[in-house]
Parts: structure tokens; C-alpha cells; sequence
């Protein structure tokens, strides 16, 4: 028998399949996003724990499946690690980070720097700012799908003024407000888009510090979330994002 | 059909036609009739014929105490292995945003208002310990968090009977995290 090469993952979803089955949607390391069937994984062997407990995101793992079709059948998983801890909103974070990966990556397309960055986004997740961690992440996979966000320069291409307003589209970039009136604009007001594509307005300071990837206030991470939303939002579509639905109650 | 494969419908149907077809119409009648009139609790969201269930309607029951199940049939799970006689409360699955399952799917807001009831001293979440399973318990922690309630959760531990060397990490943690007195 051939020695079985183990091969790094995350349980991205999972989806019960017939009676003891889960269908897996895995990120692996060397082939990116693919679907994998885990048959019997519900059902206990006799003493020992169901596979299903191992099999759930954020749980680093070894796996091995086989098959060429589009959905694998998984024959092998260990952990690799223990789990991340997650609780609370770091929780919904990670879940976060998930559904941006499922529905942005297409399958079986290696992504082998990407999953380096997301293992590390969860991991800092456990411990670091949580709106950090996830700015940091989206420019990352902006950058990996190849549609990066230059933070240094405007459309124009001059370098960034800490001291402007800049405003926001997907499909222009980062246009310096000429309009004075802009000056004196508190920060996270979004500006309201004629068009479909929507818009976010940010400080040259707030971007410089955002590329620099320093800590930032509450009031500049509030803008820099509505510029990653902005940039994020002509590849996600039109259906909203459901795991930002946890955050509403979410004071402040 | 969940548990039944090809082989045993096909049993089923054959047995239900050469010997039983009287047997074969009562079921269908059952499953009709059942399939008409099993609406939901209004209190619990359980499957109910009534408006509201035996155990809702029950004045017996301890009503300062709420447990919160994924399922109707955590429900049925409970009542033969525990010694409860509180209410129930039924999300109907757990905070998943990647299935398109959030609050509003849960019947949250209508836990919410629950919470708020003057009688009700104690929810007891009985989820399932997975990651799902723990962002609901904590979206609902949250929503418990203005009122004075005493919320508490089930315990997760090595199963009775099972054997420490077969118990995998992440349950011997919480077992090690979770542990008691004696």
C-alpha cells in the first residue's frame, strides 16, 4: 500500500450527509477549496469519540481523501494542533473569515499563501483586536484573489495625503476630495453612492495607518471597515454576508 | 427517509401490499391527518396539534425554569433520561451564517421575550457542543445578559461508561476545565 501523504486543512463547513455522513468543505494548503465526503463520520466506533468532533472548523488537520471527481472521499484526519479557541464574537469572526473564503475562492484552486495568512488570522483571532485581524486578512485575500487595494497612492497615483479626505469605489479607487467642505467631515460618514456600486470615506491618515497595518482608533477602524466592505463588495454580489447578521447587537 | 435504506423501503412497500393493505391505508390516513393538524407550540415552538403543548400547557411544570433544545426531539431525549420538569424552548438548529441559518431563523426574538417574563429564574441551554453550537450559546447569553436571569449550560465531559485513553482532546479539556468537587 501506497504511504499515505497527509495533507494540511481547515473544515471550512459542514453539512450533514444521510444518516452518519458529513460533507466537508475544506481549505487545504496545497489544493485550495475543495468538497470531501466524510462517510460515517457521526457514527462512534465502539469506545472511542465520533470523527465528527475533529471535523469542525477552526481545528487544524492532516487529511487525506481520494477520488477525481468534484467531491472527495476523505479516508484520513488528525489533528494537527489543538483547536483554536474561539469564543464569543471571536467566534463569529472566525465564522466570518469563512464565509468570505467560501464564497470568494473557487474550488480546487491552490491557494497555498492564502492559507498560510488565514491560519495565522485565526490564530491571532485567540489573542489580537478582532478588527485588526480582520482588515488585516481581507487586504491579504484582495491581494491573493489579485484585485490588492493600494492604500499608498490615489487613482491618480500621487502618494497618499495623511492630511485629506479620500473617497472610495470599487470601480474608480481612491479619489482626494477637492471639496473643502470634505475637510471638516467627521470620519465614518459613508458617502452615499448615486450609482450602484457602493462607497466609503476614509482619512489619508486612517489609510496610511491601515497599510502600515499600526493600531487604530475606534473611530478610523469604523472607516476602515466601511472601505474593506466597499472593496470587498463587487466580488461578493449581491447577497449579504450572513455572519455579519451576529454583529448588529453589538454596542457601539 | 432518514435510517431506512433502499433495500428496507422496498420491504416495507412489498409487505404493506401482499399482506397488510388495511394496515397500509390506516398509515396513510395517520400520516395525513398528522401531517395537517402537527403545527408548532406557541410558547415553545415545539411540534404540537395544539396551540400550545402538553408540557406548556401543563400547570404542574416548573415554569422558573427554561431549557433550551436545537430540536423537538432533544426534547423527547430529555424528558426520558432527566429529571426535568421545567419548559423547553426549540431553536430548530443552531447559528450557522454559512447555511444562511441566523437569529431571526432561531426564533431568537421570541426567546428574548421570554427572558424578560417575571417568573423565570434559570435558562439551561442543552445545545450541542459544536462551533455552531457554542456562537449560539453565546448570541444567547448576550440576549440574557440585561435581564437578572441565572443561565447555565449543560455539561460536557467524558461520556459514562467511556474510557479516559479513547476521549479526544478537545472533549478532555473541557472535562479537565469543567471538573467538580467532591
Amino acid at each position: 500500500m501506497r504511504a499515505q501523504a497527509l495533507k494540511r486543512g481547515f473544515v471550512l463547513h459542514r453539512r450533514d450527509y444521510r444518516n452518519s455522513s458529513l460533507l466537508l468543505e475544506v481549505f487545504s494548503a496545497e489544493h485550495g477549496r475543495l468538497a470531501c465526503l466524510a462517510k460515517g463520520a457521526k457514527a462512534a466506533p465502539k469506545g472511542r469519540g465520533a470523527l465528527a468532533s475533529l471535523l469542525q472548523p477552526f481545528q487544524p488537520l492532516w487529511l487525506h481523501w481520494v477520488g477525481r471527481g468534484e467531491v472527495k472521499t476523505l479516508t484520513r484526519a488528525e489533528a494537527a494542533a489543538p483547536a483554536i479557541a474561539l469564543s464569543g464574537e471571536r467566534l463569529y469572526c472566525g465564522f466570518y473569515l469563512n464565509e468570505l473564503l467560501m464564497r470568494l475562492l473557487a474550488r480546487d484552486d491552490p491557494q497555498e499563501p492564502l492559507f498560510v495568512f488565514y491560519q495565522q488570522a485565526l490564530a491571532d483571532l485567540a489573542t489580537e483586536p478582532m478588527d485588526a485581524v480582520l482588515r488585516r486578512f481581507e487586504l491579504r485575500l484582495l491581494e491573493e484573489l489579485g484585485y490588492a487595494l493600494d492604500l499608498r497612492r490615489d487613482r491618480h497615483g500621487a502618494p497618499i495625503d495623511p492630511s485629506r479626505y479620500y473617497g472610495y469605489r470599487p470601480d474608480v479607487g481612491l479619489e482626494p476630495l477637492l471639496d473643502p467642505r470634505w475637510e471638516s467631515v467627521p470620519e465614518p460618514v459613508p458617502v452615499v453612492a448615486s450609482s450602484l456600486a457602493p462607497a466609503a470615506l476614509v482619512s489619508g491618515a486612517t489609510l496610511q495607518r491601515l497599510a502600515a497595518g499600526s493600531a487604530l482608533s475606534p473611530r478610523e477602524s469604523r472607516a476602515a471597515r466601511g472601505l474593506m466592505r466597499a472593496a470587498l463588495a463587487p466580488h461578493l454580489g449581491p447577497k449579504p454576508l450572513r455572519s455579519r447578521e451576529l454583529f448588529r447587537r453589538r454596542p457601539g | 427517509m432518514p435510517g431506512i435504506g433502499p433495500k428496507s423501503a422496498q420491504r416495507m412497500a412489498f409487505h404493506l401490499l401482499e399482506r397488510d393493505r388495511d394496515a397500509g391505508r390506516q398509515l396513510a390516513r395517520v400520516m395525513d391527518a398528522a401531517m395537517e393538524r402537527i403545527g408548532r407550540c406557541e410558547r415553545c415552538r415545539t411540534l404540537t396539534e395544539h396551540t400550545r403543548c402538553q408540557i406548556c400547557a401543563n400547570a404542574r411544570r416548573n415554569v422558573s425554569l427554561l431549557c433550551i433544545v436545537e430540536q423537538p426531539s432533544d426534547i423527547v431525549a430529555i424528558e426520558q433520561a432527566a429529571d426535568y420538569d421545567g419548559l423547553y424552548f426549540v431553536l430548530g438548529g443552531r447559528l450557522s451564517p454559512l447555511d444562511g441559518i441566523g437569529p431571526e431563523e432561531l426564533g431568537l426574538d421570541r426567546l428574548e421575550a421570554r427572558f424578560n417574563e417575571p417568573e423565570l429564574d434559570e435558562a439551561i441551554l442543552a445545545i450541542s457542543p459544536t462551533v455552531e453550537g457554542l456562537a449560539t450559546a453565546h448570541y444567547i447569553s448576550e440576549l440574557a445578559r440585561c435581564s437578572s436571569l441565572r443561565l447555565s449550560r449543560i455539561a460536557h465531559g467524558v461520556p459514562l461508561g467511556g474510557e479516559l485513553e479513547f476521549v479526544d482532546g478537545g472533549t478532555l479539556a473541557h472535562a479537565f476545565a469543567g471538573r467538580q468537587g467532591l
